[in-house]
């Protein structure tokens, strides 16, 4: 008889594909297990003892929210409440939201709760993206917080002859067809005063999750990092 | 070749993603050096067979 060959031997390939099987599985349900705490929301503790969490706290509405270049990291991150020059949050600036910057946590989730479901009744991912989910129709919203548009030097606060931010966002999603910002017009969709809250708290609470850099090229926008 | 661990929070995970060479030796440890140990067991069984 002809010598064997290994690679035409059942046996070797049977406890290849076992061993690369078996071990993916248990690679897979690690990688569950650790996206999962990795995912999970932090708490009010958390901001107030300044335990940096890749989500934070719903309260996070409550603090003052800039996204900065990190030198050690190589992409720009969320900063809550200051920076303390190495580009960790301090936790420690606030930022009245509505006019209060003491939202307790019970409030503060119930605002994002609304905020997410009507983020999915009115099926923003139709035009936009949130964390990575969505169309490119309209723009990312993973940061729309941080945009510059949206500051006391951007448009959107004179357009819409509101004061602030957030008072000037939860505007422009009652009524997007009074103020043209973009040859794609947003369509009135019928969102409520309260809804509209919920809403921007929503996108507050998104913009501070450390979501890697990601969107990449946000940090190109004129103003958006460090004020620039 | 390999660059310091900049993550947020340290992760096993969080380490295959820094850079290329981290995931190509990881994978490479896993499957292929198994895969030369089981061909040289399967090649000593089938000569022993014979």
């Amino acid at each position: 008889m002809a010598n064997k060959s290994v690679w035409n031997d059942n046996r070797f390939w049977r406890r290849s594909a076992t061993w690369v099987t078996g071990f993916a599985s248990i690679l897979l349900i690690w990688l569950t297990f650790d996206t999962s705490a990795q995912i999970s929301m932090g708490t009010n503790e958390d901001l107030q003892n300044g335990v940096t969490k890749r989500v934070p706290g719903p309260t996070v509405i409550n603090y003052k929210i800039t996204y900065e270049m990190s030198a050690k990291r190589g992409h720009e991150v969320p900063v809550i409440g200051g920076n303390d020059g190495k580009g960790n949050s301090l936790f420690q600036e606030k930022e009245k939201f509505f006019g209060r910057d003491d939202w307790s946590e019970k409030e503060a989730r119930e605002m994002l709760h609304l905020g997410k479901l009507g983020s999915q009744a009115k099926n923003c991912m139709d035009c936009h993206t949130l964390l990575g989910n969505g169309a490119y129709y309209a723009p990312d919203l993973t940061k729309a917080w941080l945009d510059p548009a949206w500051g006391p030097n951007g448009t959107m606060q004179a357009i819409t002859n509101k004061p602030t931010k957030e008072e000037a966002m939860a505007e422009f999603l009652q009524h997007p067809e009074l103020y043209a910002t973009h040859a794609r017009m947003m369509p009135n969709l019928g969102i409520t005063k309260e809804e509209a809250i919920g809403l921007v708290a929503f996108l507050k609470h998104m913009s501070s999750i450390d979501t890697n850099g990601f969107p990449r090229n946000f940090g190109k926008m004129k103003g958006a990092i460090n004020g620039k | 070749m390999f660059e310091q661990f900049t993550d947020v929070v340290p992760s096993f995970f969080g380490w295959l993603n820094q850079g290329p060479l981290t995931l190509t030796i990881f994978l490479h440890t896993v499957i292929i050096l198994p895969m030369i140990f089981i061909y040289f067991q399967e090649k000593k069984r089938l000569e022993n067979e014979k």
